[in-house]
């Protein structure tokens, strides 16, 4: 067996300092994907460079319009947190379904983000949120991007080699709501079969949805912003049955999406279901005056 | 390359392979053998122990990933020869056939109980939804936890 070299730096700026010399590092979070692809031999890894350790990572602050999540903050933690559930609800709900209990407490957003699967789940609520993506690279310096321009394919992302997801950006959006929901393969630890995000601002005043955002994961290839289905429900009221609103624009969805698939037939039935949880879930956030 | 990690009380120093998993040092070099390797991919929670209060997956866990960090394991729930009680209260309340699983099912309950001593039974059900178990039907786990959390002494 190929020995590895491996590295816990314990700060940014130790892990800046070290990563130019270091040839082809292969991070690690939480682990939860990359051991499986170790073990499956789809990454043969020569230096392991662990995050762990760089506790500066982990946090989730609210600041003045945004909040921000360090890029090594557990699926635990964003599930837990009284500020992701008050601004960015969705977020909370998809960090809570992400598989076990053990999941949950290693997996980090910034490795599902990394990973870029087409069903990682913190991804939707993102794209649904508007969310940036802090980079730093080896010199330094500090990107931000959407979160759209991060992930581009199928478990691909457009990370330089050496370019580390330090934190994750969302705006906050007064008298914003948020749901999001998933169909799993599994009862308990799911990988998503589908997902769906919604976000939207509803002015009780005079109850009209604005600035409506939906995103869908595990349809194709990433996830991705849906403008046609968001349009439908522009400017609709929840007294009207939102759902029915939806369900030819879904169906289209559907069709460009994965027409000809084996899954089309069993997705084509299943998002009406899905889109139903997820509008139940985002009342139930008006009702109780969440985000 | 050397490894500091804390297990059940211990301070050990010890020359790791950069390669191995958690799971691999306590089992092979530290003989602590209750932790489990089931499916090897964090799904059957066969492996699972406590790390620095929270239940992992030892399989998923890079072993250089533990330095400087508390580790409980199934051994290290025994006090002085006597069980502690969530273990008593699996083999009183039948929550333990082909015994398998019983390792890692009962980390993801103390894990449960050393945050929250007195969980509903949805809690107990979130903390063992990775943790399969063929033979019980869940039943008697969720019923010998329920019994700890409920008893005079409570849940911790
Ligand atoms: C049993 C099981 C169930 C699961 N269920 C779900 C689920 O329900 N939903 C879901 O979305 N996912 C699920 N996953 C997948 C996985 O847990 C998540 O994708 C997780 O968020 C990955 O994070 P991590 O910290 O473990 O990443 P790691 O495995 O450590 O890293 C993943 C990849 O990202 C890179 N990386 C990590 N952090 C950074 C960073 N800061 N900057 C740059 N690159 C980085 C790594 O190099 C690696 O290539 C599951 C996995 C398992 C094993």
């Amino acid at each position: 067996m190929e020995k590895w070299a491996f590295y816990s730096p314990q700060s940014l700026r130790e892990l800046i300092e070290h990563l130019a010399e270091i040839h082809n590092p292969c991070f690690v979070a939480g682990g939860t994907d990359l051991m499986i692809k170790i073990r499956n031999y789809k990454i043969k890894p020569t230096t392991i460079v662990n995050l762990n350790r760089i506790h500066e990572m982990v946090y989730i602050r609210k600041e003045d319009e945004a909040i921000a999540i360090g890029a090594m903050t557990t699926f635990t933690q964003i599930a837990e947190s009284p500020i992701v559930n008050r601004y960015a609800r969705c977020l909370g709900q998809s960090a809570g379904n992400v598989g076990s209990k053990q999941i949950r407490n290693i997996a980090t957003i910034g490795g599902n983000i990394a990973n870029a699967a087409p069903c990682a789940d913190s991804i939707t609520s993102l794209m649904a949120l508007g969310a940036r993506v802090k980079t730093i690279n080896i010199w330094g310096e500090i990107h931000e991007k959407p979160i759209d321009d991060v992930i581009i394919g199928r478990e691909e992302n457009n990370l330089d080699e050496k370019e580390v997801i330090i934190e994750i950006r969302i705006p906050t959006l007064e008298g914003g709501y948020s749901a999001f929901s998933k169909i799993g393969s599994r009862t308990a630890v799911t990988i998503s079969k589908l997902n769906m995000a919604i976000v939207l601002s509803y002015n009780k005043a005079d109850a009209a949805i604005e600035c409506p955002k939906v995103a869908f994961g595990a349809l194709g290839p990433k996830p991705f912003i849906s403008d046609a289905v968001a349009n439908s429900i522009k400017g609709k009221k929840f007294t009207y049955p939102v759902i029915d609103v939806i369900k030819p624009v879904l169906l289209k969805e559907v069709e460009a999406s994965i027409a000809g698939r084996a899954s089309f037939p069993y997705k084509r039935e299943a998002i009406m279901g899905l889109a139903e949880n997820t509008l139940n879930l985002l009342m139930d956030g008006i009702k109780e005056g969440g985000y | 390359m050397l490894l500091n990690m804390r297990v059940n009380g211990i301070n050990y120093a010890l020359d790791v392979n950069p390669r191995l998993r958690l799971l691999d040092v306590l089992r092979e070099k530290l003989s602590l053998t209750g932790a489990k390797e089931g499916c090897g991919e964090g799904e059957c929670g066969g492996c699972t122990i406590i790390l620095d209060g929270l239940a992992v997956n030892s399989c998923l866990v890079l072993a250089h990933q533990a330095e400087g960090k508390e580790i409980i394991t199934i051994e290290g729930l025994e006090k002085d020869g006597e069980l502690d009680r969530l273990q008593q209260s699996f083999i009183d309340k039948g929550a333990v056939q082909c015994g398998y699983c019983t390792p890692g099912m009962l980390m993801s309950c103390k894990a449960l109980l050393m945050k929250n001593p007195n969980p509903s039974n949805e809690e107990i059900k979130e903390a063992i939804e990775g943790n399969l178990c063929r033979c019980t039907g869940y039943i008697k786990i969720i019923d010998a936890v329920r019994a700890v959390a409920d008893s005079k002494e409570g849940g911790n």
